[in-house]
């Protein structure tokens, strides 16, 4: 982990938009990316074998699966490592890093800042173990919904990253507060813009996974609490799973907006709309966890109805997006001899991985983004609604746009921090490619045997119910498994290569981080930050309140947390 | 703020798509009559013997129309001594049938393949839904939520005749 060490970085040239690594950056951001990509490798290699125990015929031939044999505690693992801890401990990072690089100022505070990364780690360390010790019991998958109620060790690691997150948002926003104060009519560059948007998300959402973990899980564990509220539960627990998902997607949108343009040979069509996008995140991507609930027996459908609303108006920014970001891309086409209305998607540098990983992911979050929609339509829920059409949905988007543009992050960030040239590049586009055609499988595999109704998260490869139809499909799913195993291992070898055995010299002067806001046309009461977390208020409001009056059940008295669960943890 | 003339017309595009999901959710609705669940009653989950759910099973309330009561349980549905285990319903072609569903345990699911039903089945809560059956054939009622090691084996059959 961070006890790789470092060489000393040979100095370049510091020119505008220079790579340029002082010791303390490194040790710190290349701390969080390493553990990152730990973290990512002990959850991404549960995935195939989770396709596997997904697939019938893979089942008949091979009826004890190794390596991973309890496929709940893989789905645990992968779901954990995967969406909670890799995806905190990397955008800390790679945040940390666009932050002191775009303000030209060190983060307010080294001490906090590695005060931060150390209980961030315990919690790693300590969840790791819960779930490789108690198997069983620690099967509580990455939602952990009460009744089922796993080891405390397992809320204590959950707790630990996100006090540990906290403290890595207020180093963040401290350092943006004395940079303002020095530069009280400059408009913050709109990467930095964007980060500051991304941890407010962050905060305001972990309030309500918080308040559960702390008030009814692990005092439910500890054995404090006799009772508990799995209606509540599931509330809290949405009000921060949605927001947490643009708290992924929000740092991949500053490599597409602020990075890509400029990798890719072109410049971005329009900074102010860019800024109206990530303020659309700031107040609509909270209140919308309902959309999470269709099913839900507690929650009234008036409720459900004005989520439905708002979870369409926050697909509004990522269409912006869409258009400002492939305009961006068009421009870096035409400037490479791009004539025709059509020929500009492949003009690009498809044989660069960095900008090749960000292309192939967003193919894979067009994808994502229209099977949200279809989930967030209320009327359809009903067929799509816990079937595997969902992590199809989600494999799309934080499995595809997502961590496809972590990975081109990646491959330009860890030469930086290692000091060393990228190990393979063949290898990485290799490893792009692999993955873009495993996940479109996998999204296409997991989608169709939903529609034939495929539950997720079920060893359906053993299941009695299935039809014809949704069994090929599984098999298909299994298929992509193996694809996307060879690229993960593709992913790693370059990985270890990169900080083991690489041994040219890290290219100059490649990474495009603004350092000034070349912007003058945006206003400045778009960084007046008090009004749009007003707005946020008023909006969580009328969103939330309705919902929590009802499922607190006010009526009869103060009677929260009265349901009794006669059985604890999943039993074997 | 200056927007670009084709950024303007991407964004009305993109009202426009919006708007037809927003229309196609109102159509469903009040056209063909999809509804969400909501509240409709809270039950103790350890005193089920005092509400429906004390005697699981279908009753026949008028003609074509049914109401079936079922617990959930890790791992099994439980719709009543004659419908067996894994249960077995039967229902007319062409009938109405209110499920009411709560589970005793753990969160579990209830799907029926092919129709619109889709029930969290969160225990404390009374998950109330009515499909009607209008196709023959077998479809199999899924526990779509996670509830556990047996939770991949819990399910049961309705047989449209």
């Amino acid at each position: 982990m961070a006890s790789i060490t470092l060489p000393q970085l040979t100095e370049v040239p510091a020119t505008p938009g220079t790579l340029k690594l002082v010791q303390r950056e490194r040790l710190m951001i290349g701390a969080h990316i390493i553990t990152a990509m730990l973290a990512l490798m002990s959850g991404i290699f549960m995935g195939p074998f989770q396709a596997f125990h997904r697939s019938p015929t893979f089942i008949q031939y091979f009826p004890t699966i190794p390596v991973f044999t309890y496929y709940y505690q893989a789905v645990t693992a992968h779901g954990v490592m995967n969406a909670l801890f890799f995806t905190t401990f990397f955008i800390i990072g790679f945040c940390y890093f666009v932050v002191e690089r775009s303000l030209q100022r060190p983060i307010k505070s080294v001490l906090v800042g590695w005060a931060a990364y150390a209980l961030m780690t315990i919690g790693l360390v300590i969840m790791l173990i819960t779930i490789l010790g108690a198997p069983q019991q620690s099967a509580v998958l990455y939602t952990f919904y009460p009744p089922n109620i796993a080891p405390a060790l397992f809320y204590i690691g959950l707790v630990l990253l996100v006090v540990g997150s906290w403290l890595a948002s207020a180093n963040i926003f401290l350092t943006y507060r004395d940079w303002k104060r020095e530069h009280p009519n400059e408009r913050v560059p709109l990467a930095v813009f964007a980060i500051l948007v991304n941890f407010i998300v962050w905060c305001v959402a972990t309030i309500g996974v918080a308040v559960e973990v702390l008030f009814m899980l692990l005092p439910a564990s500890l054995g404090i609490l006799k009772t508990t509220d799995p209606q509540l539960a599931r509330t809290l627990f949405w009000f921060f799973g949605h927001p947490l998902v643009y708290f992924w997607l929000l740092p991949a949108y500053v490599s597409w907006y602020t990075m890509l343009p400029r990798q890719a040979g072109g410049r971005l069509f329009s900074e102010p709309l860019a800024r109206v996008a990530f303020l659309m995140f700031l107040v609509f991507s909270v209140p919308v966890g309902l959309h999470h609930q269709f099913s839900d027996p507690g929650v009234s459908a008036s409720s459900k109805g004005i989520h439905t609303l708002l979870t369409l108006i926050v697909s509004v920014p990522s269409f912006m997006t869409a258009f400002n970001v492939g305009a961006a891309l068009e421009s870096a086409a035409r400037n490479r001899g791009a004539k025709t209305l059509f020929d500009w998607p492949f003009k690009q540098k498809w044989g660069d991985p960095v900008v090749a990983a960000q292309l192939a992911g967003m193919l894979l979050f067009i994808a994502g983004g229209f099977s949200g929609l279809i989930n967030a339509s209320a009327q359809l829920n009903a067929t799509i609604h816990n079937t595997s059409w969902v992590p199809a949905h989600f494999h799309q988007t934080l499995g595809g746009g997502v961590t496809l543009t972590y990975i081109a992050i990646l491959y330009w960030l860890l030469p930086a921090i290692r000091g060393r040239a990228l190990f393979s590049k063949p290898l990485a586009l290799a490893q792009v490619f692999t993955w873009l055609i495993g996940m479109t499988l996998f999204g296409l595999a997991m989608g169709e045997a939903g529609l034939q109704g495929a539950p997720r998260r079920a060893i359906t490869g053993q299941a009695p119910y299935l039809s014809p139809a949704a069994a090929f499909w599984l098999d298909m799913t299994a298929v992509s498994g193996v694809i996307l195993m060879i690229s993960s291992v593709l992913l790693y070898v370059n990985f270890f290569g990169t900080l083991f055995l690489s041994r040219q010299p890290a290219p100059a002067g490649e990474v495009p981080i603004e350092t000034v806001s070349g912007d003058r046309t945006s206003p400045l009461w778009l960084e007046r930050w008090g009004i749009w977390l007003g707005a946020l208020g008023v909006l969580l409001l009328i969103a939330y309140g309705p919902v929590f009056a009802e499922v607190l059940d006010f009526q009869e008295g103060w009677n929260i947390l009265r349901y009794m669960p006669t059985s604890n943890a999943p039993m074997p | 703020m200056e927007i670009n003339k084709f950024e303007r017309y991407w964004l009305i595009a993109v009202g426009v798509t919006l708007g037809a999901f927003i229309a196609a959710t109102i159509v469903a609705v009040t056209v063909f009559g999809i509804r969400l669940p909501s509240p409709v009653e809270r039950v103790n989950p350890q005193r089920l013997d005092q509400t429906i759910f004390a005697s699981p099973g279908v009753r026949k309330i008028a003609d074509n129309r049914y109401e079936a009561v079922i617990v959930a349980k890790s791992w099994a549905f439980n719709a009543g001594p004659e419908a067996g285990s894994p249960p077995v319903l039967r229902f007319p072609r062409r009938s109405q049938v209110t499920f009411y569903v709560t589970s005793q345990d753990v969160m579990h699911g209830f799907q029926i393949e092919g129709h619109t039903i889709n029930l969290e089945l969160v225990p404390g809560q009374v998950a109330r839904a009515t499909v009607n059956f209008n196709r023959p054939g077998e479809y199999n009622i899924i526990c779509n939520h996670y509830c556990g090691a047996g939770h991949h084996v819990m399910y049961g059959t309705i047989i449209v005749e």
